[in-house]
């Protein structure tokens, strides 16, 4: 606890959670900071540039898509989508992953082989190949992207996390708990666990950032959340669509997701230095 | 020493066919179990329930699921992987058409990030120590956080919208057709002699190219630095400092080449990862090639075309895995002993 608190000092650490904080205060009081109601038309006022461009009009700050909708109030709604998926997705798959990881660094023998080659299995198909077929039998919705994204991405927590249980597990502590008499769980729960709950950590920012990305592919392609419902993909595509007549709309989802990866890995980044964890390129 | 590595490719090879059966049927069995009926939709709406029973059957649809999936593997070890529902011919066709532009994408993006993260990896270990390290290095994260998907926006909006220097659609200007020898547009036109056709080709490939490219460059870059810092330590650097080398030439004749192999295994991760991150940049510049058809297929519920493109998806990567394992046997002596 006192390693998170000195990382939280890291200034890395502080400028990470002043952006995320800021794009979650957005997505809580979307309703209060939107100028409109997000899927409000204005069919006469299609595709305008941003208020300071020529021809803006400032009752929509950042201009207004091909269906006449306020581009500023998609943005923050959609900040809402893009953060809930975050949350509720890298959390599923942190529960799923590290639960069978530290039960297969920890008993090892059967169960460890069982594990190990599910996980193989799993990440023979690649992430986003293994998404888009996982959307197809989940059909649309926030639900089905968050429960896509913890089905594909738990084996990056077993994997990284396994081999640091395998590492704490065979810790003269760990021994010595068990000589005292603690049973199986909770040796765990109060030996294991603390040890590998910094890496734990920072796997679950890197993930978030992981998980906003998918959401805003499987949003692009159409298959991520309902289309009634604002997210930065579905933005995006509308806007490849009319690249020509306003090419602002292509840039502020584009810069909105920018802003929220990067907020995310560089969280990850500083809880990675801070808490001294060791983690050689997880990959993507 | 060939023969050694060929061995043990075609070891690793077999190795990789349980879990290619094992990918086969867990992808055959989720598409089964999904909530569509491929019989009812092959046919047109108007069909009666009996002309769809009668479809069900003729599908083998009614049988239990294993034998189902034999049945499927069976067609498919034969070349036949069923047809498709939306453009009813055969799965295996449409992805042999549609391959090869992938693949082409493919390559000449891991030459944009090989040559990328090379260099970027040694102009960060020369920067070390050095006033702009901390902003060389908060540059590589930022750049890691930039996946594919916003880099081939990014680029299309930079060079496609605003400048207006290069194309940004499909693979070919609109007058041109492409001659049909191998597939690979670029050879295709040399062989034909059409230099017309191979510029129009090499523009269209420029930006989805250098988008994934420059994706997958940080990482290696970040490799690359860190294993230059390992060997760093080592003596014979030292050694060669003593005997009046440039540090120009110990960092690129003898550091150089020890921390390749650490970036040469990672660079092979990350092709297997940069060939399926090819579906995305094909949707974003509706590049002719196997993402826009498994897209399509997807949108569609398409559901023998899925499987056929998703296994294809599979087979690669499993294959550009397997041979980077036997490349990294033969470019390191110390595992080649055993």
């Amino acid at each position: 606890m006192r390693a998170i608190s000195r990382s939280l000092r890291s200034p890395r650490v502080m400028i990470a959670l002043g952006m995320i904080l800021c794009i979650g205060c957005a997505a809580v009081f979307a309703p209060s900071i939107a100028p409109h109601d997000p899927s409000e038309q204005n069919l006469v006022s299609l595709l305008l540039p941003p208020a300071w461009a020529s021809g803006g009009d400032p009752a929509f700050p950042l201009g207004t898509d091909s269906l006449g909708r306020c581009v500023l109030s998609r943005l923050i709604y959609g900040a809402r989508t893009a953060m809930t998926v975050a949350v509720f997705a890298s959390l599923g798959a942190m529960l799923i992953g590290s639960v069978l990881a530290h039960i297969s660094g920890y008993f090892g023998g059967l169960l460890d082989w069982i594990i190990g080659r599910a996980v193989d299995v799993w990440m023979s198909f690649p992430p986003v190949i293994l998404s888009l077929i996982l959307m197809v039998g989940l059909g649309t919705g926030l639900d089905k992207v968050i429960l896509a994204i913890i089905l594909v991405d738990w084996t990056r927590f077993c994997r990284v996390l396994r081999s640091e249980v395998l590492i704490v597990t065979r810790r003269d502590y760990v021994a010595a708990a068990r000589l005292l008499g603690f049973t199986h769980w909770q040796t765990l729960i109060r030996e294991v666990l603390p040890a590998t709950f910094p890496l734990l950590i920072t796997l679950v920012s890197l993930e978030m950032a992981i998980a906003v990305v998918v959401e805003a592919i499987l949003s692009f392609v159409g298959l991520g959340v309902r289309p009634d419902q604002p997210a930065w993909g579905q933005m995006i595509a509308d806007a490849r669509q009319y690249v020509y007549q306003s090419p602002s709309n292509l840039l502020f989802p584009m810069l909105a997701i920018f802003i929220t990866v990067a907020a995310f890995n560089l969280l990850g980044d500083g809880l990675r230095r801070t808490l001294d964890v060791r983690l050689a390129d997880i990959g993507r | 020493m060939i023969t050694t590595v060929l061995t043990l490719l075609g070891r690793r090879l077999l190795a990789a066919v349980p879990i290619l059966l094992v990918v086969s049927a867990l992808l055959f069995c989720a598409l089964r179990v999904l909530p569509v009926d491929p019989a009812a939709m092959s046919l047109p709406p108007t069909a009666t329930i009996a002309e769809v029973e009668a479809k069900r059957r003729d599908m083998g649809l009614d049988l239990p699921l294993p034998q189902q999936y034999l049945i499927w593997l069976k067609g498919a070890l034969h070349g036949d992987f069923g047809s498709s529902i939306q453009f009813r011919r055969q799965a295996g066709s449409l992805v042999v058409e549609t391959l090869p532009a992938t693949i082409e994408l493919s390559v000449l993006a891991m030459a944009v990030a090989t040559v990328l993260g090379v260099g970027g990896g040694l102009l960060l270990f020369h920067l070390r120590n050095s006033r702009t390290e901390m902003i060389a290095d908060l540059g590589s994260l930022l750049l890691l956080s930039i996946p594919e998907f916003l880099w081939g926006l990014i680029l299309l909006f930079v060079f496609g919208v605003l400048l207006q220097a290069l194309p940004f659609t499909g693979r070919l200007a609109p007058g041109l057709s492409q001659p049909h020898i191998t597939g690979f547009l670029l050879l295709d036109a040399v062989i034909a002699g059409r230099f017309d056709i191979f510029w129009s080709a090499w523009q269209h490939l420029i930006l989805p190219a250098a988008a994934l490219g420059l994706a997958f460059s940080p990482a290696i870059m970040r490799v690359l630095r860190s294993s230059l810092f390992d060997v760093y330590h080592e003596d014979y650097i030292e050694q060669a400092r003593l005997r009046g080398l440039s540090e120009g030439r110990i960092l690129l004749g003898h550091a150089l080449k020890n921390a390749a192999l650490p970036t040469l295994t990672l660079a092979g991760v990350q092709f297997g990862f940069l060939f399926s991150g090819t579906l995305l940049v094909e949707v974003i510049y509706s590049y002719p090639g196997m993402g826009n058809l498994m897209v399509d297929a997807v949108r569609n519920a398409d559901l023998p075309l899925i499987q056929t493109v998703g296994l294809t998806y599979c087979i690669v990567v499993l294959l550009i895995n397997t041979v980077v394992d036997s490349l990294y046997v033969l470019l390191n002596p110390k595992l080649r002993v055993r």
